[in-house]
């Protein structure tokens, strides 16, 4: 456990330390700006909701979170600081782990920051504040397994760009045009990318329905791809 | 301390580290020798844990680098060759982290980081960020985070190189000290290097341990083929002859340079004083008399020649057999 603290705490110093980490932070609250402003979530006489934002912010977040994510493991490679990091008592899990805490740390605090919109509307109008937080929890959820898809990424080269592309080409793919390959997949197909469709389970979270299907979609994924990460790393040892 | 046994490393199909067999005493300290990409780097990977063995095996302070990988890593001090560091953290907040994931306790780790950085020569650095740091500190840096937990063991890749002269002599002094109360086993393309500060070498070329033993040993094995360098105005072949007639010459090679002439003298003992005693009878003008005494370095170049000369060998006739 303290190992996983210290390399989470390390990483999260270096995420914050580069200029990759804010222009990140700032790119994403910027586009959220312009949606809340071109989509007039606030303006006088619409409902008091940031719907439209969070129904746009998964289609930025494929981007976004990549780029959050893209360093992790792959840096580590790149510096050759893996090599004193792996023969330190540290487990491959601990370090897998540690990596995508801060990754998720730094997500959270830039997530956080689109929270303002909340506070505005809460002091200008009222809005259903139950199902606004239903939506950030989906959002943290949607990151969650987004980032460890990021963070399996940056495990497979030592080329953040790579790694970067790597992790968004698939999640763009996947959401971009996820209601595109439902309608066209047929029979058990269909039934099957209905289930893993981010987007669907989503719009569970906008509609301010908590469900464990989706609850449990997300937090499987976000394991599936760590203990992916943990036996990539582990491999990366043999060769 | 350290134990290997048969240790073989294959990269795809290049054959990296072949049946490599040594041990390692408590409290030796001992030079892993070879030139560019005969396996030493590779060998140390193995008993630092980040490489496992293809085949054969390792203990290390009495654990398995590979089924005790935990208790070995707790216990070896490592610095890797290119000392990879992170450039964006200041001295100490590496340190910190280092001890950190080493399991010091917050007070261990803040008397070890000072420990360190005394014994290093950091002081005067420790707020800097390691990206700003020379070549130098750098390495200083990567020795401090070896030395932070107090290992028994130390493992060092080429641990001068990329320094300066005075900074060789100072880390040198730095692992002879070390070396009082750690096993040590460093590596080095350099002979000089391991000569000046290990009592044993191993000497390692194309994956294949070669020779070790202490540097007086290995010197001992080639003083037999020592030559005696002998300038003199006479004439080449009458001198020659002259000294073939002495006792104990096995063989003369001359090279005439005008009036002057060089002998290069081979011989089971010395006959330096022979040699004088001759050249005075005939009055021949004596500019230089002096034994050629082989080196290590000598040594080391013809082990190396001579392994990669038999390697040689072996592959064309592979090759005619196929």
């Amino acid at each position: 456990m303290r190992n996983t603290i210290a390399i989470m705490e390390r990483e999260l110093f270096s995420l914050f330390f580069s200029p990759i980490g804010y222009i990140v932070v700032a790119g994403f609250l910027l586009i959220t700006g312009v949606i809340v402003l071109v989509t007039g979530s606030i303006a006088p006489g619409k409902p008091a909701t940031l719907r439209s934002v969070f129904d746009f912010t998964p289609y930025v977040l494929t981007i976004i979170i990549p780029a959050i994510s893209m360093r992790t493991i792959s840096e580590e490679y790149r510096s050759g600081t893996i090599e004193t990091l792996t023969t330190a008592p540290v487990t491959d899990t601990q370090f897998v782990i540690g990596k995508y805490l801060a990754a998720m740390i730094f997500y959270t605090i830039m997530l956080a920051g689109t929270l303002v919109y909340l506070v505005l509307m809460m002091i200008y109008g009222n809005p259903d504040v139950g199902a606004s937080l239903a939506s950030y929890l989906g959002l943290l959820l949607l990151g969650a397994s987004f980032t460890a898809f990021g963070v399996f990424t940056s495990s497979l080269t030592k080329n953040q760009i790579v790694a970067w592309m790597l992790g968004m080409v698939p999640l763009m793919l996947f959401v971009w045009f996820a209601a595109f390959i439902v309608q066209h997949a047929q029979g058990g197909l269909r039934t099957a990318f209905q289930k893993i469709n981010v987007l669907r389970h989503l719009d569970q979270f906008n509609r301010g329905l908590i469900t464990t299907e989706s609850v449990v979609f997300f937090l499987a994924t976000a394991v599936f791809f760590l203990f992916l990460t943990t036996k990539v790393v582990e491999s990366r040892r043999w060769r | 301390m350290i134990e290997v046994r048969n240790l073989t490393k294959y990269y795809g199909s290049l054959c990296a580290v072949n049946g490599v067999s040594f041990t390692v005493g408590d409290g030796e300290i001992v030079g892993f020798l070879g030139p560019n990409g005969a396996g030493k780097t590779t060998t140390i990977r193995i008993l630092t844990c980040f490489h496992p063995a293809s085949a054969g095996s390792a203990t290390v302070a009495g654990h398995d680098v590979f089924t005790e990988s935990m208790a070995v890593r707790a216990r070896v001090g490592y610095m890797p060759e290119s000392v990879p560091l992170y450039v964006e953290m200041r001295v100490r907040e590496y340190l910190r982290f280092r001890g950190k994931i080493r399991g010091l306790d917050r007070d261990t780790r803040e008397r070890s980081i000072a420990r360190v950085t005394e014994r290093c020569w950091l002081t005067d650095v420790i707020d800097r960020p390691i990206g700003h740091l020379s070549k130098g500190y750098r390495q200083r840096v990567g020795l401090a985070d070896a030395l932070l937990h107090n290992p028994p063991v130390l493992i060092l890749d080429e641990p001068t190189i990329g320094l300066d002269p005075t900074q060789i002599r100072a880390t040198r002094a730095l692992i002879r000290e070390l070396a009082e109360d750690h096993t040590v086993m460093l590596s080095s393309h350099i002979l000089p290097e391991v000569e000046a500060t290990c009592r044993r070498l191993i000497i390692i070329n194309k994956g294949q341990i070669v020779a070790s033993g202490t540097p007086a040993e290995l010197r001992e094995r080639i003083t037999g083929g020592s030559k005696i360098i002998v300038e003199i105005k006479a004439p080449a072949e009458q001198a020659a002859t002259a000294i073939r007639k002495l006792d104990g010459v096995r063989a003369v090679e001359t090279h005439a340079d005008g009036d002057w002439c060089s002998l290069a003298v081979s011989s089971d003992s010395d006959r330096r004083e022979a040699i004088f005693r001759l050249a005075a009878q005939h009055d021949w003008p004596l500019r230089e008399l002096r034994r050629d005494v082989a080196t290590l370095e000598d040594f080391f170049v013809k082990i190396v020649a001579g392994a990669r000369d038999a390697h040689s060998v072996a592959h064309t006739t592979g090759d005619q057999q196929r």
